[in-house]
């Protein structure tokens, strides 16, 4: 095969056992990889009722045929499971390095299933792979692991592992690799450590066989190129200022969220935004492989009580640990940043239940006695205290790991959890961004931007503009970018650079240049229809394994904070999220039924019936 | 009549007088082109514009005490 390496790694820790499996052409052609391959496998191989903490459940790891070529950003993973935070499918997606490695060893997917007894981690060398025993490295943080790890493999391994907060299962922990890359989102680190599998390590020398060298390296540099061009006279803002920049897109739109999603403005955005970033704590840009953009952000903090160094802040860091918490210290947050990356916590759920925390505290819900220090809108001594205390499960933390719902749930207000289907949104308020409230509650895994990211038209002008007050509009451009990120996320490609160069020049986007990068590498042949309805049909297959989890229309839905609490002030002021009136056409115009449940002439279409069947 | 402007990331080179913000005096009945071009921003340079916290463009009328607010494209978070 080309593109594909044609292989998927079967590593059953009940058993100790790991198995070389060939890859179907036909499922790699029907789902292209990385998130594709991720619900393929779950749906076929997990029970959707099953304790996500168990052995049952199974984290499939899934690279792109693009992941490791010289593909513009071809640097992405997936992991896929069923998320113990949430309940539903989780798919966290990451760069760095780890992805290609994983291609260049030789293989397209990891399938772990069943639980070790003792700590373990795999060790990927080529054709090789063992499990070893890691006794020695539980306990570790993520940045200590991977030194280890190294020192015991290869010096240019490449790693993803769990730190302590996934270890102890905390609800939200990371995968981390490469040390600060973070496949984030919904506690894929708690089914990792619940299976006892401390690292993922790999080595490879290989390359990506492409189909069609020529046509591939046309395809590249003329995206390649047409990058270049328009970055001459617009210096790219995630180079020069990193993701931190879009607080000016957020704040200007009143969007921003601030004290637990209460206001869409905050009084201390010029403290913790991208510019200042820059000027006060940035020692250089960093790019993930093959990746012309190096949005990553290698910072210090050279003295005070947070001095430190590492990775971050990305803007969804700013806002969780910062507006959202009302922390205007940016010496603060960043240091709680640092503190996720090597504890390896999801910072924006981290900030998340954080700021839920304390508006429970302010409310007088919540005592100092229950939480053992006071947890005031913009402490930042608190916000230190809190994350290291969630990470290592240690007091007041041990209630925070079971995240925002949990803590709001206990405490009698579960509608203060900023959540959809129990994940913590993203740094965008719905008020003032009507196409974001209808992504977050259709999203398959809850509360994420990443399924269909609405603020790039609705804020940031990116293809093209669009109004954000307007939600009319909405349901056939969410739908049409949540297949089309079902793409970017299955080829192996990230979404900062697919959405500006690789998709037609307007709101109805449609994958032109991703269509000619995966023929080149795979020669399949595809037109850009095929790849759009790929998108459509993992959206799908991810909504019935969804439905299949218990879940129903009465998950799609936002706290009421979002839809019957006027937005106070700022350009968004008096406005709420009109999700009704998004919901009716949005599931009319995917061929779902009025509850949410997609027709079984649409699953025909999409190839799903058969499969459903064949499970059944 | 007089509009206040804020500039950030790579439209700052174009700010009205330094350090990102200030105010720019305009005629009466000019809008958004009619800044562009007492800015000298390049027609090449991309910039989101904002008039009051929305979305506007070059055809946008402005209006004395008008908040306009100029950042680069950006690819978000």
């Amino acid at each position: 095969m080309y593109g594909w390496c044609g292989k998927v790694l079967r590593v059953d820790l009940s058993r100790g056992s790991i198995t070389s499996e060939p890859l179907d052409p036909q499922v790699a052609r029907d789902y292209i990889g990385g998130r594709g391959f991720g619900i393929y496998y779950l749906r076929r191989e997990v029970d959707p009722r099953c304790d996500p903490l168990g052995p049952g459940n199974k984290l499939i790891m899934a690279a792109g045929p693009l992941t490791g070529t010289a593909a513009p950003t071809g640097a992405r993973y997936v992991v896929t499971t069923k998320s113990p935070l949430t309940g539903a499918i989780t798919c966290s997606n990451s760069g760095g390095n780890f992805p290609a490695e994983l291609k260049k060893s030789g293989h397209d997917a990891l399938i772990i299933e069943g639980a070790s007894t003792r700590p373990v981690y795999l060790w990927i060398d080529g054709d090789r792979a063992e499990l070893r025993p890691a006794e020695h490295l539980w306990g570790l943080s993520t940045h200590a692991a991977d030194d280890a790890l190294r020192k015991e493999t290869r010096e240019k391994a490449k790693t993803a592992v769990i730190g302590p907060a996934g270890e102890k299962q905390v609800l939200f922990a990371a995968i981390m690799n490469d040390r600060d890359r973070a496949a984030g989102r919904a506690g894929v680190g708690a089914v990792m450590g619940a299976k006892k599998l401390k690292a993922v390590v790999v080595h490879g020398e290989g390359e990506v066989a492409l189909a069609d060298p020529g046509a591939f390296k046309a395809a590249n540099a003329k995206y390649r190129d047409a990058f270049k061009a328009k970055t001459r006279d617009n210096p790219p803002p995630l180079r020069t200022h990193g993701t931190a920049i879009t607080v000016v897109g957020t704040q200007s739109h009143g969007v921003f969220p601030t004290r637990n999603f209460q206001q869409g403005t905050f009084e201390g955005w010029e403290s913790i935004y991208g510019e200042t970033l820059t000027r006060k704590y940035l020692v250089r840009a960093k790019p993930c492989f093959s990746c012309p953009i190096a949005c990553g952000r290698v910072t210090r903090i050279p003295d005070g009580p947070f001095k430190g160094e590492g990775e971050g802040p990305e803007y969804e860091t700013v806002y969780a640990l910062g507006s959202d918490c009302g922390i205007d210290d940016l010496a603060a947050l960043t240091k709680a940043n640092y503190i996720c990356n090597e504890l390896g916590l999801d910072t924006i759920s981290m900030g998340s239940t954080i700021a839920c925390a304390m508006e429970l505290f302010e409310k007088g819900l919540l005592k100092e006695s229950e939480a053992g220090l006071p947890v005031r809108w913009g402490d930042g001594h608190a916000l230190v205290a809190l994350t290291r205390m969630t990470g290592m499960r240690e007091g007041f933390g041990d209630i925070l790991a079971e995240g925002s719902l949990r803590l709001a749930t206990r405490y009698g207000r579960p509608e203060l959890a900023m959540v959809a289907k129990g994940l913590d949104f993203a740094g965008y308020d719905p008020r003032g961004e009507q196409g974001m409230g209808l992504a977050y509650a259709t999203s398959p895994i809850g509360g994420s931007h990443m399924r269909g990211d609405p603020a790039y038209f609705e804020l940031l002008g990116v293809p093209v503009p669009a109004d954000p007050h307007t939600w009319e509009d909405k349901p056939p451009l969410v739908a049409k970018w949540q297949d089309l990120f079902g793409v970017i996320d299955a080829a192996g490609l990230c979404v900062f650079f697919s959405v500006r160069y690789l998709v037609e020049q307007n709101l109805m986007v449609k994958p032109v240049g991703i269509t000619e990068l995966l023929n080149g590498a795979t020669g399949a042949g595809y037109t850009p229809e095929e790849v759009e309805t790929i998108g459509e049909r993992i959206f799908n297959a991810e909504r019935l394994f969804l439905l299949a989890a218990g879940f129903s229309r009465t998950n799609d839905s936002l706290p009421p904070r979002i839809t019957r609490e006027p937005m106070p002030a700022g350009p968004a002021r008096g406005m709420v999220c009109r999700l009704e009136e998004m919901l009716v056409p949005y599931y009319r115009l995917r061929g779902w039924s009025p509850e949410g449940v997609p027709s079984e002439a649409k699953l025909g279409e999409l190839g799903l019936l058969s499969n459903l069947k064949a499970r059944e | 009549m007089k509009v206040h402007v804020n500039t950030f990331a790579n439209l700052r080179d174009y700010a009205p007088a330094g350090g990102g913000s200030g105010e720019v005096a305009l005629a009466d009945g000019a809008g958004v082109a009619d800044l562009l071009a007492a800015l000298k921003i390049p027609a090449a340079v991309q910039a989101v514009i904002l008039v009051n916290g929305r979305r506007s463009d070059a055809a946008t009328r402005l209006n004395h005490g008008d908040e306009v607010t100029l950042f680069p494209p950006m690819e978000g978070g």
